[in-house]
C-alpha cells in the first residue's frame, strides 16, 4: 500500500476558498451550489470539526460527509429527535425508528429474523432443512423516476437487486416486485416545465423495470399500482428483491488487512449526487447528472460471480455501492472492520474508470451502477479475481482495510480525504423537529375525488348497484393490471407457482405471489415455498395515517393468508414515502403512520425487518406552489409456504359451492373507493388486531385441512369487487344474499354491505360437504355462509329486502375490468 | 474503451419487413397523434446501431445479419449519406442517447461482435429511428416528438423531411 507520509497537497472545496471562515450565509450558498443539501446546523458543525482539526476540509472530505450525512443514507428524520404533539398530548421521540418500528420487532423477537435492521437487506430463516434463508429488500427510486423514468426505474431495480446481492455474504434473487403510485395516465391538467405527462412516466418505468428484470433472469411478479393526482409531480417507484442465501452466509465481518476489492462496471461521471439529491425537495427539476441507464448483463456477471466466490469462501464481507458510490460502500464496510475503530485507505488511481476526466473526488463520489465492495483475504484474492475475469467483469484492489479509525482517500499520491470514522458516522448533529397531529381539523372523508375519465364510467343500465360495480372494476385503482404484468417475465427460474395473473384463461388478478426457489436451493424434496404480498392505500391516509398503516398491514397479511401462506410466521417490510418532514402537519402524519406500524407488528404479532423512507417528495407546480405527495406507505409482507403444492388461487372453481364471508362488515367507508366514486363518507376502516388475528388462524386452519377451494380478501370496493373477480377469474357466477352478512351496526344498507373496506375479511369457496368442518376451523369467528357459487355466469346479489339488487354478467364486467389500462395507454 | 473513435463509423439500420405488423410503431402512431399530432397516419419503428472501430463494411455486414437482425421478420441495409427529400409528408426521427449516458445494449453489441470472431469494433450505439407519415410542419411534430419519443435528459434527437 502507499506509504501516506509523501502524500501531497489535497485540493481544497473551491481554490481560494476557506471554509473555516465563510460567514453562515456564504456557507449555504456553498453547499447550494455544490448540491450537498446540508443544513446550517451541519454546516456550522463541519466547520468547528475542521477548526479543531485545525486545517481546511478537501472537496473530497465536504463531499463525503455530504453523502454519509444526506436523508437517504443516514435517514435524518426517522433517527433524529421529534416532538411530536396530537391535540393535548405531546411526547419526545429520541428516534421515531427505533422506538417504532425497531422497538416492536425487538418486543418480538420471532426466532425467524436472523438478521435485521443492520445489513442491506432483512434475512429471515427459510426453508425446512434449516439450511437456508431468504433476504428481503424494497427501496424507492422515485426522484429519478421524475425524471428519466425509464433509467430511474432500471437503476431502482438495479439497485435493489444488488441490496439483496450485498446482503449476509449474498443472496441470489429469485423474485423482484414492483409497485408505482402515480398520476393518471390520462391526467392532461398543465404541469410545470421538465415534468413528464404521468401516461409517459408509467410506459417508462414499466419499461424500464421489465428491461432490468428480464436481462438479468429474474421474475417479477409481484407489485401494485395505484393512481391520485397528486403523484402528478412526484411518481413513486418501489422495486423489491427477494433472494436466497444459505443460512451460513448470513454474517459478515471485515478484518483489518483485508483488501478493498471493487467488482463490476467502470467508474462514470453518472449519478453523482444521488443520495443528496433524493434527499431534497425537487425545484426546478434540474439535477439531471443524478440520472443513469442501468447495465443488466454488467450486474448478472457480477452476480454470477460473487455467488460463486461466497461458496469458495472467499470474501468476508460484501456491500453495494448505491447512493454516496465507494464512499458509502467503503465507509460502511470499514465501519464494520472488527472490533477497532475501523478505517480504511482508498487508492483511486487503481478504480477502473469509463473516462479519463474524472476529479478524484467524482470517482469516489460517483454512482456508477452494477459495482460492488468486497472485503477479501489476501491470500483468496488471485482467485477471486480469476472469477471475476472469466466472467468478463472488472475485479480489483484499490485499497486495504485498517483499523486506524480513519477513512483515508488517495488520488496519486494526493490525499483526496482524511476523515475520522467517528466524525463521519456519528458527529452528524441531531435537530429537534417539530410534529403535529390534529384528528379534529380533518375531515372524516375527503372531498369525493370521483374518477370520471377512462373506461366503464356511466354503466347503470342493470340498477344503480350494478352500474357501481362496474364502475368500480373499471377504476385504474382497481382494473386488470395485465397490461403491465405480461411484459415482465415472471416465470423465469421456473418457480413461479402462483403467478401473478390466476384464473382459468389465466388473465384474473391475484392476491400474492407463491414462490418455490429451488433454482436456488436445488433442494427437489422440499416443497417449502414463500409468498409475497403487499398493503398499500394512500385514501386512507388522507384521512389517518395510523389507520392506513394498521390497514396496509392487515391488507398485505391477508394476501398472504388467501395463498396459503403461513401467517403466522410473516414478516413486514416498511417503505414511507412523504412530502417534506420539515413541515411540522406533514411529519405529524408520519409519526401517525410509525405508530401505526408500531401498533400493527405488535398487535398482529409480524415483525417488521427491514424497510426505508423517501422524504422530500414535493415540488412546485405550475404556478409555483408546493404540491407534496399524500402520506403513502407500502407496506410488504413476506412468509413461508409450507407446502406449495397446497397453495390456493382466487378464482371459483365449481359451482354449486359455498361463500362463507369471514370478517364482520361495518360502515367504513371513509377513503373508500366508494366514497370516491359516490361521495359518500363513514369511517376510515379501523382494523382490529386481536379480532383479525383470531380469524387469520381459522382461515389458515381451514386452508392448511385441504378444505379451501378459494380465497380472496376484501379490499378496495369490498365484497363487490372480490366477488366480481373470483367469479370471472373461474368463469362461474354467484348468487349472494347480503342479508346472511354479518354486520356492525346490524342495519347496513345493501350499498354499505357490498362495497364497504371493512378490513380483515376474507371470502371462501368451500365445497358444500365441508361447510360444517370449515366452520368448525372458524368457531369463535364471526363468519357467515352468504351465497354459493353458479353455473350460470352471473353474479346475482339479494338485498336486505329479499329483491335483486344486482344482477351483473360475467363477460360484461371482465370487459369493463379489462378494458381501462389499455384504453387509458392506448 | 475509449470515447474518442479513432475508425470509421458504420451506420446499420434494422427494420420490419413491410409485411409485419409494427407494434412499436402502433404505439408511438398514437402516442404521437396524442400528443398534438393529430395529422399522423403511420409510423414505424426500426433499430439503429452506429459501429465504430477498425472494421471494413463486409464485417459490419456480418454482424447486422448473424447478430442484430432477425431474417425471418427483418431486413438491414448500413445507411450512407442523408435521407432525400422526398415531398410526400414522410418524416424520418432519429432517437440517440447522448453520448455522455451508459448504452447497455451498444455495449453488449460490441462484445458480442468480438465473440462472433470480428473486430472488436470500440464503440456501438445504439438508437432508434420512426419513420412518420402525415402532413404537418417540422415544429408541430418535434413538439409532440418532445413530448413522447424523446427525453432530453438523456436523448437527442433529430427530425428529417424524408421517408429513408
Amino acid at each position: 500500500m502507499t506509504d501516506l507520509a509523501p502524500l501531497r497537497q489535497a485540493q481544497p472545496v473551491e481554490e481560494g476558498l476557506r471554509f473555516t471562515t465563510l460567514p453562515p450565509k456564504d456557507l449555504r450558498n456553498l453547499s447550494a451550489k455544490f448540491g450537498w443539501s446540508l443544513s446550517d446546523v451541519e454546516l456550522e458543525d463541519i466547520r468547528a470539526h475542521f477548526k479543531k482539526v485545525g486545517r481546511e476540509p478537501t472537496r473530497g472530505e465536504a463531499e463525503t460527509i455530504a453523502q454519509t450525512w444526506s436523508e437517504h443514507c443516514k435517514h435524518k428524520t426517522f433517527n433524529g429527535p421529534i416532538r411530536y404533539s396530537d391535540g393535548k398530548k405531546s411526547r419526545l421521540f429520541k428516534s421515531l425508528f427505533a422506538e417504532t418500528i425497531v422497538k416492536a420487532t425487538k418486543d418480538l423477537s420471532k426466532p425467524w429474523c436472523l438478521s435485521v435492521f443492520k445489513d442491506n437487506a432483512g434475512i429471515v430463516a427459510f426453508g425446512k432443512s434449516g439450511r437456508w434463508a431468504l433476504a428481503v429488500k424494497v427501496e424507492t427510486h422515485n426522484h429519478p423516476c421524475a425524471i428519466e423514468p425509464y433509467g430511474g426505474a432500471e437503476t431502482g431495480i438495479g439497485g435493489v437487486i444488488r441490496d439483496v446481492l450485498g446482503a449476509g455474504l449474498g443472496a441470489k434473487p429469485v423474485l423482484n416486485t414492483d409497485t408505482f403510485c402515480l398520476a393518471y395516465p390520462d391526467y392532461a391538467g398543465p404541469l410545470p416545465e421538465g415534468s413528464l405527462q404521468p401516461g409517459r412516466t408509467l410506459r417508462g418505468v414499466v419499461a424500464g423495470v421489465r428491461d432490468y428484470g428480464n436481462r438479468m433472469g429474474i421474475p417479477t411478479a409481484g407489485g401494485g399500482l395505484w393512481f391520485d393526482d397528486d403523484y402528478r409531480l412526484n411518481p413513486l417507484v418501489f422495486c423489491g428483491t427477494v433472494g436466497v442465501l444459505p443460512a451460513w452466509a448470513v454474517r459478515k465481518s471485515v478484518k483489518p488487512g483485508d483488501l478493498v476489492v471493487a467488482v463490476g462496471g467502470p467508474t462514470g461521471r453518472d449519478g453523482l449526487h444521488g443520495a443528496t439529491f433524493s434527499s431534497a425537495a425537487m425545484a426546478g427539476r434540474s439535477d439531471r447528472a443524478a440520472v443513469q441507464i442501468g447495465h443488466p448483463l454488467n450486474e448478472k456477471r457480477v452476480l454470477d460471480a460473487l455467488l460463486v466466490a461466497r461458496d469458495r469462501k472467499l470474501y468476508r464481507a460484501v456491500t453495494d455501492c448505491g447512493a454516496g458510490g465507494f464512499s458509502s460502500a467503503v465507509g460502511e464496510l470499514a465501519k464494520e472492520c472488527g472490533a477497532c475503530a475501523g478505517g480504511a485507505l482508498v487508492e483511486l488511481e487503481k478504480a477502473p474508470l469509463k473516462c479519463s476526466d474524472l476529479e478524484p473526488w467524482e470517482i469516489w463520489l460517483s454512482e456508477s451502477q452494477e459495482r460492488m465492495v468486497l472485503a477479501v483475504p489476501a491470500k483468496g484474492f488471485a482467485e477471486l479475481e480469476r472469477l471475476f475475469r472469466a466472467e468478463g467483469t472488472n475485479c480489483t484492489v484499490i485499497g486495504e482495510f485498517t483499523g486506524s479509525g480513519r477513512l483515508v482517500v488517495t488520488h496519486k499520491g494526493v490525499k483526496v480525504a482524511d476523515l475520522d470514522m467517528g466524525f463521519l458516522h456519528d458527529g452528524m448533529p441531531k435537530v429537534e423537529r417539530r410534529a403535529v397531529w390534529s384528528d379534529g381539523a380533518r375531515p372524516k372523508t375527503r372531498p369525493p375525488a370521483a374518477y370520471a375519465r377512462g373506461a366503464g364510467a356511466g354503466h347503470a343500465d342493470r340498477g344503480r348497484l350494478s352500474g357501481i360495480l362496474t364502475r368500480m372494476l373499471a377504476h385504474p385503482n382497481v382494473c386488470s393490471r395485465e397490461w403491465v404484468i405480461r411484459q415482465y417475465d415472471h416465470e423465469v427460474q421456473a418457480g413461479t407457482v402462483i403467478k401473478p395473473l390466476q384464473g382459468l384463461r389465466h388473465d384474473g388478478p391475484g392476491d400474492a405471489c407463491v414462490i418455490w426457489p429451488v433454482a436456488a436451493t436445488s433442494e427437489w424434496n422440499d416443497r417449502s415455498g414463500f409468498a409475497v404480498g403487499h398493503g398499500l392505500n394512500p385514501s386512507y391516509g388522507k384521512l389517518d395515517p395510523y389507520w392506513m398503516a394498521m390497514c396496509c398491514a392487515d391488507e398485505a397479511l391477508r394476501n398472504l393468508l388467501c395463498v396459503g401462506a403461513d401467517v403466522s410466521k410473516a414478516s413486514f417490510l416498511d417503505n414511507f414515502c412523504w412530502a417534506s418532514p420539515e413541515a411540522p402537519e406533514q411529519l405529524g402524519g408520519l409519526v401517525r403512520a410509525a405508530l401505526g406500524c408500531h401498533d400493527a407488528a405488535k398487535g398482529y404479532g409480524v415483525p417488521f425487518i427491514s424497510g426505508k423512507d423517501s422524504l422530500y417528495n414535493q415540488s412546485r407546480d405550475e404556478k409555483g406552489r408546493e404540491l407534496g405527495i399524500p402520506g403513502t406507505l407500502l407496506i410488504t409482507a413476506v412468509a413461508p409456504v409450507p407446502d406449495i403444492t397446497q397453495a390456493v388461487t382466487l378464482d371459483f372453481k365449481g359451482p354449486g359451492n359455498s361463500l362463507i364471508l369471514v370478517g364482520v362488515t361495518k360502515g367504513e367507508t371513509g377513503g373508500s373507493l366508494l366514497g370516491q366514486m359516490e361521495g359518500e363518507g363513514g369511517e376510515v376502516p379501523k382494523p382490529d388486531p386481536k379480532a383479525a388475528g383470531k380469524a387469520f388462524r381459522g382461515v389458515a386452519a381451514a386452508i392448511a385441512k385441504k378444505l379451501v377451494l378459494s380465497s380472496h380478501d376484501l379490499s378496495e370496493g369490498g365484497l363487490g369487487t372480490a366477488l366480481a373477480e373470483m367469479a370471472f377469474s373461474g368463469e362461474f357466477g354467484a348468487s349472494l344474499e347480503l342479508d346472511q352478512a354479518l354486520t356492525s351496526p346490524p342495519m347496513l344498507s345493501d350499498e354499505t354491505i357490498l362495497f364497504s373496506e371493512s378490513p380483515s375479511r376474507v371470502l371462501l369457496e368451500v365445497s358444500p360437504k365441508d361447510d360444517l368442518a370449515v366452520m368448525r376451523c372458524l368457531k369463535g369467528v364471526p363468519a357467515r355462509r352468504i351465497g354459493s357459487t353458479t353455473a350460470n355466469p352471473v353474479i346475482k346479489v339479494s338485498g336486505l329486502d329479499g329483491s335483486i339488487v344486482l344482477e351483473s354478467h360475467l363477460v360484461d364486467i371482465k370487459a369493463a375490468w379489462q378494458r381501462t389500462l389499455p384504453e387509458l395507454l392506448k | 474503451m475509449s470515447l474518442i473513435a479513432t475508425g470509421t463509423t458504420y451506420l446499420v439500420e434494422v427494420r420490419l419487413r413491410a409485411e409485419f405488423a409494427d407494434a412499436a410503431g402502433l404505439a408511438a402512431l398514437a402516442q404521437l397523434q396524442h400528443a398534438g399530432f393529430a395529422a399522423a397516419r403511420s409510423v414505424r419503428v426500426s433499430s439503429l446501431y452506429a459501429v465504430c472501430g477498425l472494421l471494413n463494411q463486409s464485417h459490419v455486414q456480418q454482424a447486422a445479419k448473424e447478430l442484430l437482425s432477425d431474417g425471418v421478420t427483418q431486413e438491414f441495409k448500413l445507411l450512407s449519406g442523408a435521407p432525400v427529400l422526398d415531398g410526400m409528408n414522410h418524416w424520418r426521427v432519429e432517437v440517440w442517447l447522448k453520448s455522455t449516458m451508459t448504452d447497455a445494449v451498444g455495449e453488449s453489441v460490441r462484445r458480442a461482435m468480438a465473440e462472433l470472431g470480428l473486430p472488436e469494433p470500440e464503440r456501438v450505439r445504439c438508437g432508434t429511428a420512426y419513420r412518420v407519415l402525415g402532413r404537418t410542419t417540422r415544429n408541430v411534430l418535434e413538439r409532440a416528438v418532445r413530448r413522447t419519443l424523446v427525453n432530453p435528459v438523456i436523448q437527442t434527437f433529430t427530425v428529417t423531411e424524408a421517408y429513408d
